[in-house]
This record gives structure tokens, C-alpha cells and sequence, in this order.
């Protein structure tokens, strides 16, 4: 019992990066309908800068930490201005193929940049383990995991509450419409690239704070992919459980039946639940219902 | 305060629909906009609030002015922060937003916001009905109430000039009678001007100062309301009244088109 409790506690902890992840994509989706696939690189890129800050300048936390928001930032704002917004009032379709070639591009700098080597980023972080009746958990990865928890609170919040929300919210249904009340639908594209790009650094410095920055590390786009589209793609709750629940089920499917199959378990667990989700539930767990009258 | 100098309207670069509209509204006026389908009334208010570029329509000559300034070139967002708003036909809305999402989106454009709160109360004064549905999801409203909520929400704007296309479509005639009613109220203690495109001419002749008649993308006709209630072509091919008080032929009404068109 407490091997699978372990094992379920270290999948919550993976499973909020997952849900970070997702959070970034969702975010744009919910103001804007755009589903991208670009923001692996933006994960990956957050991560390299927040490295370059830290292991390679050397500066304090805080200090890297700004910076590699700021860059990161100015890359969704870049990726939203150059190429997103010249194509707005066309179908959804080509801004989505337009995000999947920026990733393309984004991963040949990404490539260039690290030659096959890993970074590994310095300890930032407490460290120790916090030990309850047996189990054992990395306190860096409890940190990481409710800063992750408070920063959906705090979005979530902003959708719900802020004036700037409730224009992503109407942004998000009816372009034309929001323009019509005043809304500047351009600059609600760039704030939310902004805040996204943003949510996508934290997620990638916080999954480099688990595991060395490779060239894999744009890959956590798609498990971000799946999540989203899971949980509902327009729903931060949904990001967030169906997140975690895939970090639990990877974790402890692949301890339980790696022995069995001889490994490789981590790898498909994420489309089999993406599969099994969007055969039961095609709007995704907690997606908005689409109101229909007649 | 609103003049529309011969404008010309293309869509797609080809389509010309508006063929040298002039037409103008007064402070404090109500004007009525008359005309039969395809006419190219929306068209001529979406000129006005700027909508008309997301359609890829453009005035292509003539001029807009609003207060004294050119507004042909301006934004929607920048029109609605002028003054001017459009409650477009089809009562569009937000209806993943609540009916008081909705009236809040409305005052997007303003950041006073004590004074947005004391609006938000008018609109409810002014439409109990939405008050009561304060937190439903819009999507579920009926027709009647939508038209409540997209004038409630234009209104939080806190526009000088509202532009109303076809408040009356599909209403029963209570409800269009209680819409009008309080479009004169909004009229009269607001202070805000309106101007109204309407298939129900009886009504908008009713409680404008003047109307305007349009067909085939030009004006064909204005006056006082007043006057254009006693005129015979209206009476005829607008309130479907003849001289002795039955409906013409189709035959007469080609003919009426064709003498129409001679005038203009
Ligand atoms: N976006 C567009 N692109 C091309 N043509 C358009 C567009 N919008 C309107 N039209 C055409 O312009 C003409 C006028 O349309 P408009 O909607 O202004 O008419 P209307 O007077 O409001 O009619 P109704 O009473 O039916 O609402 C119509 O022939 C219509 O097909
Ligand atoms: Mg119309």
C-alpha cells in the first residue's frame, strides 16, 4: 500500500507540470480559440533561459527568474504579433498548422543551441525530503507543485473576476461581437500570449527542477496537448485534474506494469487515456457544452 | 451630430451596395431608417459604428462625421469610445456569459467605475425582467429578453447615439410596443440619440422625428415621421394600407419601384 501511495505522490508531482502545461495552452484556447502546439517550445525555452540566468551568468533566483519571464514573454508575444495575428478572421485551421511550424522552427534553435548536450540547472530550491508515516517526498517538488496549484487559483481567478478576464471570456466566443462593445480584440491577443507564455516558463522551470534540460524537453507539449484536450481544452479545472490524474496513472501504471510488459509503459499511457476519454466524453471532461436552441 | 455624406459602400472590393447615402441625425433625435430587405440598411449602420472592416466592407467614397470628426477611418472600439453604438440585428450575444456578464461587457470601453455600477442599476430599471436573470447563462434567454439584454448592454456603454437594428424582428406586438416604449424612455432620460432601422414602419414612424426610406442602396425618400405617416406611398408599400384600404397587387408595387427609381 504505501509503494503505491509513493508511487501515486510522485505522479501528483508530475502530474502538475503536466497540468501547467496544459494551463498555457488552455489559456490561449480560451481567449482566443487558437489551439497551439507551439508552446512545448515555449516550456523548453523558459527552462534554457531561466538556466542561462542562473547556471550560466550565475545570478540569484529572483534575478533569473524575471528575465526568463520577460524573454519568454516576448516570444509569445512575437509568435502572436509576426504570425497570429495576420491571420485573424481566417479559419482556426491555418493559425494551428502556423503554430505547429513555429514549433518546428523554435526546435531547430533549440537543437542548435544545446549540440546533445543536457543543462542541468543549479538548486534553487530547499532540499531534503519531508517524510510522513513512510512515504518520502522532495520538498523542491512540494514547492514546485503548489506554486502550480496557487498559480490556477490565481488565473482562474483572473478569468472569473478581473474586467480583463471577462473580455477574454467575450473575445473568446465572438470576435466581431467584442469589437462591436468596445473590447480591442488585438490587444487581448497579445495579454494573453503574454500571460500564457508566462505560465509555460514557470512549467518549464519547474519540470527542469525535476530533470535535466535535453532535447526531449519540447516533447512536454504534447502530453500538455493531451491534458488540455482532456480536461476540455476551454477548462483550467479541467487542465488541472486530468493533469494530475495522467501524472498518477503514468506513474504508477508504469511501476505495476513495467515488469510485466518490460517497460515503455510511461510512453502510451497518455494516448490510451486520450482515447478512452474522447470515446466517452467528446468535449473533453469538463468542457463548456455547446448551447444549442432551436 | 451624425452626418453620412454620400457614402459608398463596397464589399469584397466588388459587391457596391450603398450607391451615395447622406442622411443625418440631430441631438436628441430619434430617427427611423425604413426600407425593404437587401436595401443595404445594416450596411449603412455598420459604416456607421466600423463594423463594416470585419466584413471586408469599406466606405470607398463620401464621408461620416460624428461631432465633427471623420469616423469612416476609425475602429469599432474606437467608435464605441466616441459615443456611438451599434445593437446589431440578430441580437448576438455572448451566451457562455451570464445576462449580467453580458450587461458588463457592455461598459468595456469606460473605466469609471462607480458610475458603471449606478448604470448597471438603470438597465435594470429599465428591464426588470433581466434583473431577476441577473446570473443565468444568456444562451437559454428568449427572444424578447435578448432584445432586452443587447439594448441593456449597448446602453452601458453609455453611447450618445445608439444605433437599433430591427429591434421588432419575431417580438410578439405587446412586447414590440413595450421595446419602443422604452426606447422613447431611454431616449428621453438618457439623453441619447437614436437611430432605428425597422420593418414595422407603423411603429418607427411613430416614435421618431424623421425617417428616411431606403431601397437599392439609396435614400428615396425623408421627412418628419409625421409627415411620412400621411404620405400614400408609405401608407401603401410600408403600413399595407391602400386608398381604400386593402393591399395592392404585386403588379403595382413593380410599378411603384420603377417610378421610384426615375425619382432618385
Ligand atoms: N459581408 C457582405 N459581403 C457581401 N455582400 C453583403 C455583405 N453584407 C451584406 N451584403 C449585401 O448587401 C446588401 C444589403 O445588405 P444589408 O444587410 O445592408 O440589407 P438590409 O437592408 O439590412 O436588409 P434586411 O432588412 O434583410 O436586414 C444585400 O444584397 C446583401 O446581400
Ligand atoms: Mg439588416
Amino acid at each position: 500500500m504505501t509503494g503505491f501511495l509513493q508511487q501515486a505522490i510522485t505522479g501528483l508531482m508530475i502530474g502538475s507540470l503536466y497540468a501547467l502545461v496544459a494551463a498555457s495552452i488552455v489559456l490561449v484556447y480560451k481567449a482566443t480559440h487558437v489551439v497551439s502546439l507551439a508552446h512545448g517550445q515555449l516550456v523548453a525555452f523558459g527552462a534554457l533561459f531561466f538556466w542561462l540566468f542562473l547556471g550560466g551568468l550565475g545570478l540569484p533566483f529572483w534575478m533569473g527568474l524575471i528575465p526568463a519571464f520577460f524573454l519568454t514573454a516576448l516570444i509569445g508575444l512575437l509568435i502572436e504579433r509576426l504570425t497570429l495575428r495576420p491571420l485573424i478572421g481566417q479559419p482556426l485551421i491555418a493559425a494551428f498548422l502556423m503554430t505547429f511550424a513555429i514549433f518546428i522552427a523554435l526546435e531547430g534553435v533549440f537543437v542548435l543551441y544545446l549540440k546533445g548536450q543536457t543543462r542541468a540547472l543549479p538548486t534553487f530550491l530547499p532540499e531534503g525530503n519531508l517524510d510522513i508515516s513512510g512515504l518520502s517526498i522532495p520538498i523542491n517538488q512540494l514547492i514546485s507543485f503548489f506554486v502550480a496549484i496557487l498559480l490556477f487559483a490565481a488565473v482562474s481567478l483572473i478569468f472569473k473576476y478581473t474586467k480583463l478576464g471577462l473580455g477574454m471570456r467575450a473575445t473568446a466566443e465572438d470576435h466581431r461581437l467584442a469589437q462591436s462593445t468596445g473590447i480591442t480584440v488585438r490587444n487581448i491577443f497579445s495579454y494573453i500570449w503574454i500571460l500564457s507564455a508566462v505560465v509555460a516558463a514557470i512549467a518549464g522551470i519547474a519540470t527542469a527542477n525535476v530533470m535535466d534540460i535535453y532535447y526531449m524537453l519540447p516533447y512536454i507539449g504534447i502530453n500538455g496537448l493531451i491534458v488540455a484536450i482532456c480536461g476540455g481544452l476551454d477548462s483550467l479545472l479541467g487542465a488541472l485534474v486530468v493533469g494530475l490524474l495522467l501524472g498518477v496513472v503514468e506513474n504508477v501504471g508504469a511501476a505495476y506494469l513495467d515488469p510485466i510488459v518490460g517497460g515503455g509503459v510511461k510512453d502510451v499511457v497518455g494516448y490510451v487515456v486520450l482515447l478512452l476519454v474522447l470515446l466517452i466524453k467528446p468535449y473533453g471532461l469538463f468542457g463548456l457544452v455547446r448551447i444549442e436552441r432551436i | 451630430m451624425l452626418t453620412l455624406n454620400n457614402i459608398e459602400v463596397i464589399y469584397s472590393d466588388v459587391i457596391l451596395v450603398l450607391k451615395g447615402v447622406s442622411l443625418s441625425v440631430e441631438e436628441g433625435n430619434i430617427v427611423a431608417l425604413l426600407g425593404a430587405n437587401g436595401a443595404g440598411k445594416s450596411t449603412a449602420l455598420k459604416a456607421m459604428s466600423g463594423l463594416l472592416k470585419t466584413e471586408l466592407g469599406e466606405v470607398t467614397d463620401g464621408s461620416i462625421e460624428f461631432e465633427g470628426t471623420k469616423i469612416d477611418r476609425k475602429s469599432p472600439e474606437e467608435i464605441v469610445k466616441m459615443g456611438i453604438v451599434q445593437v446589431m440585428e440578430g441580437r448576438p450575444l455572448f451566451e457562455q456569459l451570464t445576462v449580467e456578464e453580458n450587461i458588463k461587457v457592455g461598459a468595456y470601453s469606460r473605466n469609471d467605475t462607480d458610475t458603471i455600477k449606478r448604470d448597471m442599476e438603470d438597465v435594470y430599471q429599465y428591464f426588470p425582467i433581466l434583473a431577476r436573470m441577473r446570473h443565468r447563462v444568456s444562451g437559454y434567454l428568449s427572444g424578447g429578453e435578448r432584445q432586452m439584454l443587447v439594448m441593456g448592454r449597448g446602453l452601458m456603454a453609455r453611447p450618445k447615439l445608439m444605433l437599433l437594428d430591427e429591434p421588432s424582428l419575431g417580438l410578439s406586438p405587446a412586447l414590440v410596443k413595450e421595446i419602443f416604449r422604452i426606447i422613447e424612455l431611454i431616449n428621453k432620460e438618457q439623453n441619447t440619440s437614436i437611430l432605428v432601422v425597422e420593418q414595422n414602419a407603423f411603429v418607427a414612424l411613430s416614435i421618431s422625428d424623421h425617417a428616411y426610406v431606403m431601397e437599392n442602396g439609396r435614400i428615396v425618400l425623408d421627412g418628419p415621421s409625421s409627415k411620412l405617416k400621411e404620405n400614400e406611398d408609405i401608407k401603401e408599400f410600408y403600413l399595407g394600407l391602400s386608398q381604400v384600404g386593402k393591399r395592392k397587387s404585386y403588379k403595382d408595387v413593380k410599378h411603384y419601384k420603377r417610378r421610384k427609381r426615375w425619382l432618385s
